[in-house]
């Protein structure tokens, strides 16, 4: 069994967080002595990833997605436990493993803003001493799986949010590191190209073996990517597995759509009515349940049209969001 | 008069504004402390190799530095802060929100913004003025002194004006932030007597950005070596200058607005 | 084509040469984006003068009320000092504590991190690209102050080379001690005080203000064990002084050291900082 790409264990990360109260008086006691909260970011928590996998980074703003991944990028030290990626340590920041990682992050600029991309290229080019041949054969390469042609030539300040984020990406990927860090990489982008990316994220895995770590709001890129989900929840790990067997674990549950001859019939004995719009009626049932709700209601009702469907993923992640932090 | 009051309205709300920032406090006294050290230190770096300059005492001069402290005071507490808030709006397209309030827009934008911390620099002109001025022989009458408040008066309203000449033009060459920078270091040339300076840059100091008339003119007010012909062009220069600036201003804003030159 | 999973990782070339070829790629990016920004750059020099002119012309003026020199130093010289002056003033702005703080504040520091090279490589070799845009566009503003001023100046080719290295000494100088002035804003977002404090001190001690010879003998004393006048008076004095060749290379071996003692500094400093930064977190 070769080495896990990303080894995690008992990572901990604590923030001592001032405390500070309105008005005048806490104010000035404030200047003499500062009260903090140590804040658990991330709560000792375990994981380990293979090389070559895309693992999903799910949670709530503030739940530590972006502290586990700083601290796994090296810019964060752990307050306690071990971090492992490429068998490196990464707050010891060597040269060995920061030319083998990249980070994304989706609102950043890691380009020169006012010369165009192809010149920010070549800084890139020297920071990671990649040979020439190698460098112009990747760029290449990188530019026309994105498709961004001669915009590579053109100011990067003169590029739209798209645009701009396929060249940080060519850019981000020239040394043609092994691990990638992606943090909310299609925010702000419009559907096709978050589509473009993410299609782009998958053949790269597929070409280099690279393993990705991708944190994001939109399901569908996790949908779209990712077999293999984490959900992180108030600095800990609440699910760790395949993203179909999510649904399983906190919402065991379908919904039933029906659409009934009589618009007005009262169905709650049949399952927890979520919505009505005009004659359709969605009812919520567990999923043991679902046959026997489902003979019933055709046996019992009029129904002229009928589904059922598993819960939407958004849903099962507010039900997991939405559980209190553990005391 | 409404004027006056929405001027009085703005000032005090602009400090109660910036009173909020206390720590800018110990920062503006900090730096005015350094200011004036490095002013003290050069003054008494030239004296110790000569004993008048330009047919000026050392403390006369140090009187001219006080001066220039002031009225550097005075434009970075009240002037400056509206004129680059000015160029800003302008720059990013905020000034409608100016414009669409009742009143003056000259008044508004000329008032909205204080420096209140920078009144440290004012204090410590004041203070070194009265230091340079007892330690001069002849005292300072009452003519003097009306001389030296009339041209403290006329020298502000001359950098006002420029200051607000230059934010217009904001209007149509947009990017003016170098104007700012450019400033700051042809105002250090009011410490010195402008009897020092090559003639053209005389001149240059005089009609084209008045340091000449902000400090120089009540520095001779204050050392009795003024005459009343300076004075009066003084005047005259102000009210010519505050008129064209008016002028200028509202020909911008026009432009500005849309509507035909 | 594709490479197998965890395959070694791309060649790297040779270590001196990679490090070559960074500072002049990165040299380069920067004159190619500061020539974008010329009109700016140009304000900005333009805005600089005002500052030696007006010490040039009280200078002059004393010594032609003294009979034509000051302590020996004639209006001639002040005329050169000042011109030469110009440039070396802008040899001076570095890298420093407003930029660091600038970097920190807008996540930059996120990315230079990421980077396998330290920062202080980057920053060394961008102002040092943009440090040869300011040269020429400094050599009509120095002609035109000639024209005007009337400087004495006469070096001979070694005063000449001497202060094409030296002027880069001071630059290297400044940059060590600027960058470890910066790492205090690891600590505080009020740097700003320290670092005036350390701007007056180099003021009145660099030859900035006055040539050093017009100071009192006590604060000569004193510079001599500061780097200050290092990297400000000896690279004018080189062009406008007679210093004797030993003289010139005893100097610039002085400079020599100073960076070093300035590094020496960067590195401790910059080691507490990523300490401080990694622990709370940018």
């Amino acid at each position: 069994m070769t080495e896990p790409a990303v080894h995690v264990d008992a990572l901990l990360k604590v923030f001592d967080v001032p405390e500070r109260e309105a008005g005048l008086l806490a104010a000035t006691k404030g200047l003499v002595r500062r009260k903090t909260r140590a804040v658990r970011a991330v709560d000792e928590i375990s994981f380990s990833i293979e090389p070559g996998e895309v693992v999903g980074f799910l949670g709530p703003n503030g739940a530590g997605k972006t502290t586990t991944l700083k601290m796994l990028s090296g810019l964060l030290y752990p307050s306690g436990g071990e971090a492992l990626v490429l068998g490196h340590v990464p707050s010891k920041r060597q040269r060995a493993f920061l030319s083998r990682i990249t980070l994304v992050m989706g609102n950043r600029n890691q380009l020169q803003w006012d010369l165009p991309a192809l010149d920010s290229y070549e800084l890139n080019r020297a920071i990671y001493r990649i040979p020439r041949e190698q460098f112009g054969a990747m760029r290449d390469e990188l530019v026309e799986l994105l498709d961004i042609g001669d915009l590579v030539r053109k100011p990067v300040r003169n590029l739209s949010l798209g645009e701009r984020m396929k060249a940080e990406i060519v850019g981000a990927l020239l040394h043609r590191p092994q691990v990638l860090f992606l943090d909310e990489p299609t925010i702000g982008l419009d559907v096709t190209m978050q589509k473009r990316i993410r299609a782009f994220v998958a053949d790269y895995n597929a070409r280099y073996g690279a393993t990705v770590l991708l944190t994001s709001h939109y399901m569908a890129d996790v949908e779209a990517l990712c077999k293999r989900v984490v959900v992180i929840h108030h600095g800990r790990i609440l699910y760790d597995g395949p993203l179909t067997g999510l649904a399983d674990q906190f919402a065991a549950y379908k919904t039933i759509g029906v659409a009934l001859e009589n618009g007005n019939a009262d169905l709650s004995q049949y399952g927890e009515v979520i919505h009505r719009e005009g004659d359709w009626i969605t009812l919520r049932v567990p999923k043991a349940d679902t046959s026997s709700v489902t003979a019933r209601l055709l046996t019992e009702e009029q129904v002229l049209d009928l589904n059922v469907e598993d819960p939407p993923i958004e849903d099962v992640i507010e039900l997991v969001f939405a559980q209190e932090k553990p005391e | 008069m409404n004027a006056l009051r929405v001027t009085w309205l703005f000032f005090k709300l602009g400090v109660l504004n910036e009173m909020q920032y206390r720590v800018n406090f110990f920062i503006s006294v900090f730096q005015a402390a350094i200011a004036l050290v490095t002013g003290l230190v050069v003054l008494a770096l030239v004296y110790s190799h000569t004993q008048e300059l330009n047919g000026w005492s050392q403390s006369e001069l140090l009187c001219v530095l006080g001066i220039q402290i002031l009225m550097g005071g005075i434009i970075r507490t009240a002037i400056q802060p509206n004129m680059t808030r000015l160029i800003e709006d302008v720059q990013e397209g905020k000034l409608d929100y100016a414009l669409t309030k009742p009143g003056d827009a000259q008044i508004l934008v000329s008032v909205r913004e204080v420096r209140i911390w920078q009144v440290v620099d004012i204090v410590s002109g004041v203070v070194v003025v009265l230091v340079g001025l007892s330690r001069i022989s002849t005292d300072v009458g009452p003519l003097d002194a009306a001389a030296f408040a009339a041209a403290m008066l006329f020298g502000a309203v001359l950098i006002y004006c420029f200051w607000l000449v230059i934010a217009t033009v904001a209007f149509w060459v947009v990017n003016m932030w170098h104007a700012v920078e450019l400033f700051d270091g042809v105002f250090q040339t009011g410490r010195w007597p402008i009897g020092i300076y090559p003639p053209w840059l005389r001149v240059g100091v005089t009609f084209l950005v008045p340091i000449a008339f902000a400090v120089t003119v009540p520095a001779e007010a204050l050392t009795s070596r003024l005459d009343w012909q300076t004075l009066l062009l003084a005047a005259v220069f102000a009210v010519v200058f505050f008129a064209v600036t008016r002028w200028f201003w509202r020909f911008g804003l026009r432009r500005y607005s849309g509507a035909s030159a | 084509m594709t490479v197998a999973p965890q395959s070694a990782p791309v060649r790297e070339a040779g270590r001196v040469r990679s490090m070559v070829d960074l500072y002049l790629t990165t040299m380069r990016t920067a004159v190619a984006q500061q020539f974008q920004y010329r009109t700016a750059n140009y304000f900005y020099m333009f805005g600089m003068i005002a500052e030696p002119v007006i010490y040039l012309v009280v200078w002059t003026t004393i010594a032609d009320q003294q009979g034509g020199s000051v302590n020996g130093l004639t209006a001639g010289y002040f005329a050169a000092y000042y011109i030469v002056w110009t440039l070396v003033r802008n040899m001076n702005i570095v890298f420093g504590a407003p930029f660091w703080e600038h970097r920190i504040r807008e996540g930059e520091l996120n990315r230079d991190l990421l980077r396998p090279v330290l920062p202080l490589h980057y920053d060394i070799a961008y102002f040092a690209g943009w440090k040869v845009v300011v040269i020429v566009l400094w050599i009509p503003l120095a002609i035109g102050l000639s024209l005007v001023f009337d400087p004495s100046l006469s070096p001979n080719p070694q005063q000449i080379a001497a202060f094409g290295i030296a002027i880069w000494g001071a630059y290297l100088i400044r940059t060590m001690f600027q960058e470890s002035l910066g790492m205090l804003c690891f600590w505080t977002t009020r740097g700003a005080a320290v670092f005036d404090l350390w701007m007056t001190l180099e003021l009145l001690l660099s030859g900035r203000l006055v040539p050093l010879p017009l100071m009192p003998d006590w604060v000569q004393e004193l510079s001599r064990f500061l780097p200050f006048q290092w990297a400000f008076y000896f690279p004018i004095e080189t062009l406008v002084g007679d210093y004797s060749n030993m003289a010139l290379v005893r100097g610039l071996l002085v400079q020599l050291l100073w960076i070093l003692i300035g590094l020496a500094i960067f590195r401790v400093a910059w080691r507490f900082a990523i300490r401080r930064y990694s622990a709370v977190g940018g």
